[in-house]
């Protein structure tokens, strides 16, 4: 099996899932809105404290709405002993990576696009020109997120209290991605000029680049038997 | 065990002595009066005061290095004057320690320096809590080497497999 | 070969300690006693002679996790597995001392007990990733192969990590509130080298003696361990054969 077919087979087979049972999705979705709610409660914000306080809202927002997402992704496996026909599988190990970190990328990647809109709604947001701009922020921390996520998802799925340990070790992890995704969507937000905040590009795409590359090299020593 | 608890000891008592040789050094330096315990039992010789200097009362030159000033605590005030190098944070409602000699004839302090008000109490708990935590972590892990040691030669288990 | 090293370094494991109590006694007599004051931050900059070597050790100790954990993947030795356990609990040790040292001494200098430094932030967050290390090999306990793999993952990814937590922290503080106070270089003189430098050869040593010891009492432990399973299993299969 070559290992880009093997990619697209993870994927699909991911993807197959989540369309029968909607478990993740659903859960990501509503687990968000609470979240959106409850901060919107806890601020009573007027319009130009948001402006402040909401690039930093909608990351933690989406971190912890794909740190829902990642824990399932590897916990789904765990039935029927999944995982272990998937070490046993001769598909390479980092083609294994590199499908579920697709996969949950789409996943988080998704339920961003369904939450931003009520971002928008919620707060009065006028984003007509960064929109564009908000996108690749959005793929390139998503990217960093699941890239580090996926493998710590598979790090933790076979240990006790796991549903602890997943962002106890991925949320320090990741600070780097989530400071340079609050910093560019508050200069979007705020209608910045892009030069300010296009060194948070830089450092994004470079921890993304490290990140997958690190987590693809040790996914192997993981699903080791 | 008994190796193991000599030479703490040793190690322990070095830094007894060690601690008490640092108060030692700076009892001297630790000791300060208030004006109220001047004006009760005046004492001669060099010694400390510290107290706040009373607003309104700061008066002459203080770039030249000669001022007087009313030092107060709670419940009494005294006169000093201070003579010596200009001093750099000398303001009114601030507490200062002052250097000196008690001019009992004249009911003036006379002061030659200023000191910063001691701050060794940061110093001291950071020593401590650096080095009591590492000390009693570094005495139980030793302690547990020891026990290990034992419990593995005395359990039937140091059998070489047969 | 690497037990025959570490019997070798074993041997001199007494030195070590006698040298790093030796140090940090004098360190501390310097330091304490014999130093003067410094100008301008007067007597607490006698804090920077425990705090400094602290967070020195602490980095030295990370970077012994990661060291190590590479060399175990490569190896797949016990001993070094037990070494890097060791190195991580003692680096969540002394990284947890110098941040409590540092707010000691920021307090008085600075008037705050905390404040958004990038190299603040920077220890913080080890101290977390050190934290989250050892919480996952408590967790992981029923399989000591997989506990050592995961573990040494983990060292791998949080080594690589820090550097660029510093920067994007660094870039953040300064992006957002130029440092109103310094936190950069005490300009360190002559008279308070001295005691700086041999308090830091002493918490060097010492951080060798503990880690010998610590190492010492996790490969101790696990062999009992061993042992004991062992001895289980011959009295299970010797009952199992006499009874009818």
């Amino acid at each position: 099996m070559s290992f880009i077919k093997a990619i697209r087979w993870m994927v699909w087979k991911d993807l197959i899932t989540e369309m029968r049972s909607r478990e993740t999705l659903v859960s990501m979705l509503f687990f968000a809105l609470i979240v959106i709610l409850v901060f919107s409660f806890s601020f009573s914000m007027d319009h130009q404290a948001a402006r402040e306080l909401l690039a930093g809202i909608i990351w933690v927002a989406f971190a912890f709405t794909g740190i829902i997402g990642l824990g399932k992704s590897f916990l789904a496996e765990l039935h029927n002993d999944c995982l272990e026909y998937l070490q046993m599988s001769p598909a390479p190990k980092g083609a294994i990576y590199l499908g579920k970190m697709t996969a949950n990328f789409l996943f988080m990647l998704l339920a961003e696009v369904v939450l931003f809109p009520l971002f928008i709604i919620f707060f009065n947001l006028d984003v007509v020109e960064e929109i564009w701009i908000l996108l690749v922020v959005f793929l390139l921390a998503t990217e960093g997120l699941a890239a580090v996520g996926t493998l710590f998802s598979a790090l933790t799925v076979q240990i006790r209290a796991r549903e602890v340990m997943l962002p106890v070790l991925l949320l320090p992890m990741v600070i780097p991605v989530m400071i340079a995704a609050v910093e560019s969507t508050r200069g979007a937000l705020n209608g910045e000029p892009f030069a300010l905040y296009s060194q948070w590009f830089h450092l994004l795409g470079v921890f993304d680049l490290i990140f997958t590359v690190v987590s693809y090299w040790l996914f192997e020593l993981i699903l080791d038997t | 065990m008994t190796g193991l608890y000599i030479r703490w000891g040793i190690f322990v008592l070095l830094a007894i002595i060690l601690s008490m040789l640092v108060v030692r050094h700076y009892e001297a330096q630790l000791a300060t009066v208030s004006p109220s315990d001047l004006i009760l039992s005046p004492s001669t010789g060099s010694f400390r005061v510290q107290g706040m200097v009373k607003s309104g009362t700061l008066k002459g030159d203080v770039e030249q290095g000669a001022v007087q000033f009313e030092l107060v605590d709670d419940a009494a005030a005294i006169r000093v004057q201070y003579h010596g190098p200009p001093p750099e944070n000398l303001r009114e409602l601030k507490t200062v320690v002052m250097i000196g000699t008690w001019d009992a004839t004249a009911r003036v302090f006379r002061a030659h320096e200023i000191a910063l008000v001691s701050n060794y109490g940061f110093v001291a708990s950071a020593y401590l809590l650096t080095f009591i935590p590492i000390g009693v972590f570094l005495f139980s892990m030793s302690r547990k080497v020891v026990v290990l040691m034992q419990a593995i030669k005395d359990s039937k288990l140091y059998e070489p497999e047969g | 070969m690497i037990h025959r090293i570490i019997k070798q370094i074993q041997r001199y494991k007494g030195w070590v300690g006698a040298g790093a109590a030796v140090c940090l006694l004098t360190g501390t007599y310097l330091g304490l006693i014999a130093s003067p004051p410094d100008y301008y931050q007067g007597e607490v900059v006698r804090i920077m002679y425990v705090h400094v070597p602290l967070a020195h050790t602490a980095l030295l100790a990370y970077t012994v996790v990661f060291a190590g954990s590479i060399w175990y993947l490569w190896k797949r030795d016990r001993l070094i597995d037990n070494m890097c356990h060791a190195a991580a609990g003692l680096g969540f040790l002394f990284t947890g001392l110098a941040l409590i040292t540092g707010s000691i001494w920021a307090k008085p200098t600075w008037n705050t007990w905390w404040t958004w430094d990038p190299r603040l932030v920077s220890f913080a967050i080890l101290f977390l990733i050190l934290a989250g290390y050892l919480m996952l090999r408590t967790f992981l306990t029923e399989d000591p192969d997989r506990e050592s793999r995961y573990a040494a993952v983990l060292a791998i990814v949080g080594f690589i990590d820090l550097p660029i937590i510093h920067f994007s922290v660094e870039w953040w503080r300064t992006l957002h509130q130029p440092l109103s106070i310094s936190t950069r270089g005490v300009s360190i003189s002559g008279e308070l080298l001295l005691p700086l430098t041999i308090m830091s050869i002493g918490f060097h040593l010492l951080f060798a003696y503990m880690l010998m010891v610590r190492t010492q009492l996790l490969y101790l432990d696990e062999l009992l361990q061993a042992k004991k399973g062992r001895l289980l299993t011959q009295m299970h299969l010797s009952r199992s054969q006499t009874s009818p």
